[in-house]
């Protein structure tokens, strides 16, 4: 196994595991700092793909800009630790875990399991990720969906007006 | 410039849709009032795109590195859109002076998710496709809890954003199977090495869950859930555009995957035809249950999925045809009904039952007479439209060897006639309890009025829109 | 002429329009109906100009096709809107013209003071217009318009007066209303029309067209007689007819359609619309012809439904219910024809019985007239002097039906029969005859109880003879009912038998391929014959006496028998038994199964209290996230699964 194979389980695991806690976790601001963590691990992720503009990137804007915003979001709204209904949520957790083994069951067999370290990295990944590749390819081949996007942020912004302002005119 | 032009003209319709939506915003910053202007810009606006997306048709291209498929199939949907948010657009008017909820950012909104329902309709490459999907959807999120004060209206934002969201991770997942396994996002490539591929159970993974983030727009069973609640919820004419509108443009991303080239392997095609049968049993056996108008179309809409889900299962040319027939003449004939409905609503969701509905015939005979033809079109009785979308679909169905899927579709459509009916028999054959009142301007009426005499005429001379729709892929 | 037959259709639509979208501003009654009776005289007699040229011309150019314009095209397939003209299709368009123009014209006596007038003619004419595509159709997807469309006004006309109770005898006692037995109409129907549309559907499938030319002179071709795809395309077709034509196993909507006004049960449920399956049938000939097994189960059915209908009429009391199941009958012998090969015994008799029954009906509304609104026959009697007119036409639709000759109902009833016992066996005319026997017996049972003995009604009816415009047209469908029969004179008894030369060009082909000996002049057919006139003499002459002279033998049989007399006096039971076999588990089928368990209950019912639990212990925007929305993703969780399964076990 290379080195790169030993960092990438760490890191999954250490993905998968802050995925878990923060779903479960029962105070806000504890589930918060563990989708920082599970970020934290995807950029490393996507590091080890030498995709290291979105690895910064997704520092950056996720752990950095949303992150800041869901805090903000959880002090304004003063919630507390989450009324204790377990009961009441137990059989459908149970359901939701059985459920979603399945699917996931289906899709490794979907998937198959490859031998390890066969894979390996394209050579064009060495150059993809960086910012020059990027940048031109964004602006050459993916110009449209680019444009688009903003166009969809607009539209998502005008929503949000709509939805949350207090009084129209 | 000179090597920009053909790309501009070529996407003509799109550039214009955009303009408008941009132009209504910058009214609506602007000027105070401004939702009357509003309101005829974007009427104006979507009459222009259609115009310009008409003689389109006939030119075949694709612009922008082949990110998207100009002219032919992606006009002809293009219109299905722009029709669909016309008609919404006007009905919504005196449906939101009802609401008290009368903003021109509900046009825009509108405008904004057609944009987004064209890229899927004219996408070439994934990307696009989730990019208009998404467009589309947060405006219907938005849309569907327009009316603030009501707790209905929230309830059904809620859940249709909450299940979408859902939905886009699978839609996303697939997408990332599919880039997985054959190393490209583009469509005009899968469809063209769909063989190559099909004995990937990866490839087809991938296939599958964009199917199923798909089917969650369209409204197929099992992914169908949300539909009743949503449409029973969001504010009518939304309720129309949904139905029409969303569904033909999920409708666009599959036809465009499969049936331009006419496979599928044996998987999809069960898949398909699975998800075909169930909602055509689910939806129409449901709706007979129902005692709100609305819950009603809802159901009916779960089962026209069914229906048109059914011409893609059979793959074949009768099929697809079928289906991009059904999209127009269904865009007119639920939207025509969802508009009469939204005339007859009353404050705070009253006027919904089908009691509410009783002796309009006598009462209200313009409007019934309308109602009528949409609910005998729906139910597919010739001579309307809808009966020739049903009867191309099925078949299809038979031609494809899928003589039961056939069977089922018939039989299902046998007891649609059941709860169409019905509403039909309230209005003409039973006594007025209360007093009806309709609210709707003129305008409106003349656009309903034109829905049912196209959908008639559709009816007589279906071929003079057959003629087109052979030449689109 | 030829080329002129789309303005047969046209006519009656230029009335429907006009009384339909004008009928407010034309205000008069009179105008209304002059235009409503008017174009379909006008038709009838644009028909009888085609007839007469056709009749004049040689008999290999008396075939052609209008073709108005395509219709549908997609590919190699395309239909148009093209009309067939030929002996069969023209003459159904002369029944139904000829018969529809007289009651119209009744009804314009009938309908007198209604306040749904012009809409009355509107619906009517329309009718027309779909009936006419019906028969004059030349591909089986117009002819489904008009199999549709005529559906479509027989359940307008029979709504018609939707405000009044009616009594089915049946199903929903004292509650049901005139648009219950509309509703079971359409929906009865549209179960047939279900096999009619799969049978197109495999017809497109085998022939690539729909094409009425196309499809019958290929059929020899491309099918073994006795083929599996053959066998179903026709048997799924004669499902559809079973529908229109009121036949086992859906015959039950028929007698409810007795609620619609008079002169629609004449007009549609008795003349012209209910015969749409055997003119069906007897134009797809060649298919039948081609699939011996459906010919067997058509003949059963229709025999079954002859016999069972029969006997049900011998009971009933209301005057239109008793000749409701008499149509159901007597269509039951035009099926025994088709199905025994006699395709121009079918065609004949339906014909005749256009002209008996229609003034059968119109009599008995000018009865219902007079009586002001009472159908129970038991409340009438001795109203043969004070309607004179009514009476004798109503005499002899009656002796016409029962099969007494020189009248129209014998020659085509006998021709019937006679092909029954020749081509069929002994066991088909045993069965028929008897069924003669009873139509004689249940009809005079009618006439009796209706104009002879005492006046059993009370003083404040005052019943008198109906108008002149009423009375005319009964006039005119008497004289028809006596002399309509000559054109089918077999030739054993040294007639032409015109009828018969006339449609052998439609039905040689099929004729071909079943290819019967035959005999020439057999004696036996002079013996069944007698037989047939010594049953239906039998049969009136018992139904007077009993009703006439011994109204206490009734008594006596029916409460000797009494089981079998409630059986009867029930139908059967047959609504009571798809009421509870079919509708009542469908609609809890909706309501519980899939709405309430499969889409509420199973996916909600996993956690249905937990999230009530939850509703109740937390606020309003908990509720939202803890209710339904959760259960749908589960149930997305299980599409999912579904999907992935397909996708990786298929």
């Amino acid at each position: 196994m290379t080195v790169d194979a030993i960092l990438f389980f760490i890191v999954a695991a250490g993905a998968v595991a802050s995925a878990v806690l923060m779903i479960t976790g029962q105070n806000p601001v504890k589930s918060v700092l563990f989708l920082i963590v599970n970020f934290f691990c995807l950029a490393v992720l996507y590091l080890i793909l030498h995709a290291q503009f979105i690895a910064i990137i997704q520092i950056l804007v996720y752990a950095g800009a949303i992150m800041v915003l869901f805090l903000f979001v959880i002090m304004l709204l003063n919630l507390g630790t989450e009324e204790k209904h377990v009961d009441a949520l137990n059989m459908k957790r149970s359901v939701a875990v059985i459920l979603s083994c399945i699917v996931l069951f289906l899709i490794l067999i979907a998937i198959g399991l490859p031998a390890a370290g066969t894979g390996g990295l394209p050579a064009s990944a060495l150059v993809n990720g960086t910012v020059e590749t990027i940048g031109r390819d964004l602006f050459r081949q993916y110009l449209l969906p680019f444009e688009i996007t903003s166009l969809l942020l607009l539209g998502a912004m005008v929503g949000v007006i709509v939805l949350a302002k207090k009084h129209f005119e | 410039m000179d090597l920009l032009t053909p790309h501009l003209l070529s996407i003509g319709p799109l550039l214009t849709l955009v303009a408008v939506a941009l132009l209504v915003l910058l009214l609506e910053s602007i000027i105070t009032k401004s939702e009357p202007v509003s309101f005829w810009t974007s009427v104006a606006g979507l009459l222009v795109s259609i115009g310009i997306a008409v003689p389109g048709i006939a030119v075949h291209g694709s612009a922008f590195g082949g990110m998207l498929r100009t002219g032919g199939s992606a006009n002809y949907f293009s219109i299905i859109f722009f029709i669909c948010a016309l008609l919404t657009i006007v009905f919504s008017r005196d449906y939101l002076k009802k609401r008290d909820s009368v903003f021109g950012e509900f046009y825009l909104l509108i405008l904004f998710a057609t944009v987004g329902m064209v890229l899927m309709a004219a996408a070439a490459d994934l990307i696009i496709v989730f990019l208009g999907i998404e467009l589309m959807s947060i405006c219907l999120y938005v849309l569907a809890g327009f009316i603030r004060g009501s707790v209905l209206s929230n309830e059904s934002s809620l859940k249709y954003f909450l299940l979408g969201a859902f939905a886009t991770g699978f839609l996303l997942y697939g997408i990332a199977l599919l880039y997985g396994s054959t190393g490209s996002t583009s469509i005009t490539f899968l469809t063209e090495h769909f063989e190559t591929y099909a004995s990937s159970r990866l490839f087809l993974a991938g296939i599958g869950l964009l199917i199923v983030g798909l089917a969650f727009k369209i409204g197929a069973v099992p992914f169908h859930m949300w539909v009743p609640d949503v449409y029973q919820g969001a504010p009518t004419p939304v309720s129309g555009f949904m139905a029409t509108g969303a569904k033909a443009a999920a409708f666009s991303i599959i036809i465009g995957l499969f049936a331009q080239r006419f496979v599928h392997g044996v998987q999809i095609g069960t898949l398909l035809a699975i998800l075909a049968a169930a909602s055509m049993i689910l939806g129409n056996v449901v709706a007979i249950a129902q005692t709100n108008v609305k819950r009603m179309l809802a159901y009916s809409s779960i089962a026209h999925a069914g229906y048109m889900l059914t011409g893609l299962a059979a793959g074949n040319a009768y099929g697809r045809d079928g289906i991009l027939f059904y999209l127009l003449a269904y865009a007119f004939m639920n939207l025509g009904a969802f508009g009469l409905i939204s005339f007859m609503e009353q404050e705070g969701e009253k006027h919904l039952t089908f009691d509410d509905y009783a002796g309009l015939g006598t009462t209200k005979p313009f409007l019934a007479v309308l109602m009528s033809v949409f609910m005998f079109s729906l139910a597919g009785i010739p001579p309307f439209a809808g009966f020739f979308g049903k009867y191309y679909i099925f078949v299809g169905a038979v031609q494809a060897d899928m003589t039961w899927l056939a069977i089922v579709g018939v039989l299902m459509s046998v007891v649609s006639v059941f709860y169409y009916l019905r509403l039909v028999m309230v209005m003409y054959f039973q006594d007025t309890l209360i007093g009806q009142t309709a609210s709707y301007s003129a305008s409106s009426a003349a656009f309903v009025v034109l829905a049912a005499l196209i959908l008639l005429g559709l009816g007589v001379f279906p071929s003079s829109l057959l003629a087109i729709i052979t030449t689109l892929y | 002429m030829h080329q002129f037959v789309p303005y047969i259709l046209l006519l009656p639509l230029i009335g429907f329009l006009v009384n339909g979208l004008f009928g407010k501003k034309i205000g008069s009654e009179t105008a209304a109906g002059l235009i409503g009776a008017g174009v379909i005289g006008l038709a009838f007699v644009l028909a009888a100009v085609i007839v007469g040229e056709m009749a004049g011309s040689p008999a290999e150019d008396r075939k052609h096709i209008v073709t108005l314009f395509q219709w549908v095209a997609a590919g190699s397939f395309s239909v148009s809107v093209a009309y067939q003209v030929d002996q069969l299709s023209m003459l159904m368009t002369l029944v139904v013209t000829g018969v529809g123009f007289l009651i119209h014209v009744y009804s314009i006596g009938y309908m007198h003071g209604d306040p749904g007038f012009r809409r009355f003619f509107a619906y009517m004419n329309l009718f027309i217009f779909m009936m006419l595509n019906l028969v004059l159709a030349g591909n089986f997807l117009l002819m489904f318009l008009g199999w549709e469309g005529v559906g479509l006004c027989s359940f307008l006309l029979i709504g018609f007066w939707h405000d009044r109770p009616f009594d089915t005898g049946g199903y929903a006692p004292g509650t049901a209303m005139t648009t219950d037995a509309a509703k079971k109409a359409f929906i009865v129907n549209r179960i047939g029309d279900f096999g009619f549309l799969i049978a197109m559907f495999m017809i497109v499938g085998a022939f690539g067209t729909l094409n009425f030319d196309e499809v019958f002179a290929r059929a020899p071709y491309v099918f073994e007689a006795g083929n599996a795809t053959v066998f179903w395309i026709t048997l799924l077709l004669f499902l559809g007819a079973t529908g229109k034509s009121a036949q086992i196993p859906l015959f039950v909507w028929l007698p409810d359609a007795m609620a619609g006004p008079t002169p629609v049960s004449a007009l549609i449920h008795a003349a012209t619309m209910v015969t749409a399956g055997v003119y069906m049938i007897a134009r797809c000939s060649i298919l039948y012809a081609l699939a011996p097994a459906t010919m067997e189960i058509v003949a059963g059915v229709g025999l079954a439904t002859a016999l069972v209908a029969a006997t049900i009429g011998l009971v009933q009391n209301d005057i239109k219910k008793v000749l409701a199941y008499s149509t159901v009958s007597q269509l039951g012998y035009m099926f025994l024809a088709l199905g025994v090969g006699s395709f121009t015994g079918g065609v004949f008799h339906v014909m005749t019985h256009a002209f008996f029954k229609a003034l059968l009906f119109l009599g008995a509304g000018s009865v219902i007239h007079a009586m002001h609104d009472e159908q129970d026959i038991q409340k009438m009697g001795g109203l043969a002097p004070v309607m004179p007119v009514t009476y004798r036409t109503f005499l002899i639709a009656a002796l016409a039906i029962a099969g007494i000759p020189p009248l129209a109902g014998f020659f085509s009833k006998d021709e019937i029969l006679w092909k029954a016992f020749s081509q069929g066996g002994l066991g088909y005319w045993v069965v028929g005859w008897m069924v003669a026997g009873l139509t004689a017996f249940y009809m005079f049972r009618l006439v009796s109880l209706t104009f002879g003995g005492e006046a059993r009604w009370g003083h404040d009816k005052h019943p008198h003879e109906s108008p002149k415009l009423m009375t005319v047209p009964l006039m005119v469908l008497a004289i028809l009912s006596v002399v309509g029969g000559f054109i089918g004179v077999p030739e054993s008894l040294g007639g032409s038998n015109v009828i018969e030369r006339w449609l052998e060009p439609v039905f040689a082909p099929a004729m071909a391929k079943l290819a019967f000996v035959q005999t020439g002049h057999d004696p036996a057919e002079y013996l069944l014959m007698a037989l047939s006139v010594l049953i239906a003499a039998g049969g009136i002459a018992g139904a007077r006496y009993i009703y006439l002279r011994r109204a206490s033998i009734a008594d006596g049989i029916a409460g000797r028998f009494r089981p079998f007399y409630a059986l009867l006096w029930n139908k059967y039971f047959i609504d009571e038994l798809y009421d509870a076999v079919i509708v009542r588990p469908i609609a809890a089928g909706s309501d519980r199964l899939l709405w309430r368990f499969f889409d509420i209950g199973v996916i909600d019912g996993m956690v249905n209290g937990t999230a009530h639990l939850v509703r109740l212990a937390s606020g309003s925007l908990r509720k939202l996230q803890s209710g339904n929305a959760q259960n749908y993703a589960y149930g997305f969780l299980v599409g999912i699964i579904l999907v992935l399964g397909v996708i990786i076990f298929r």
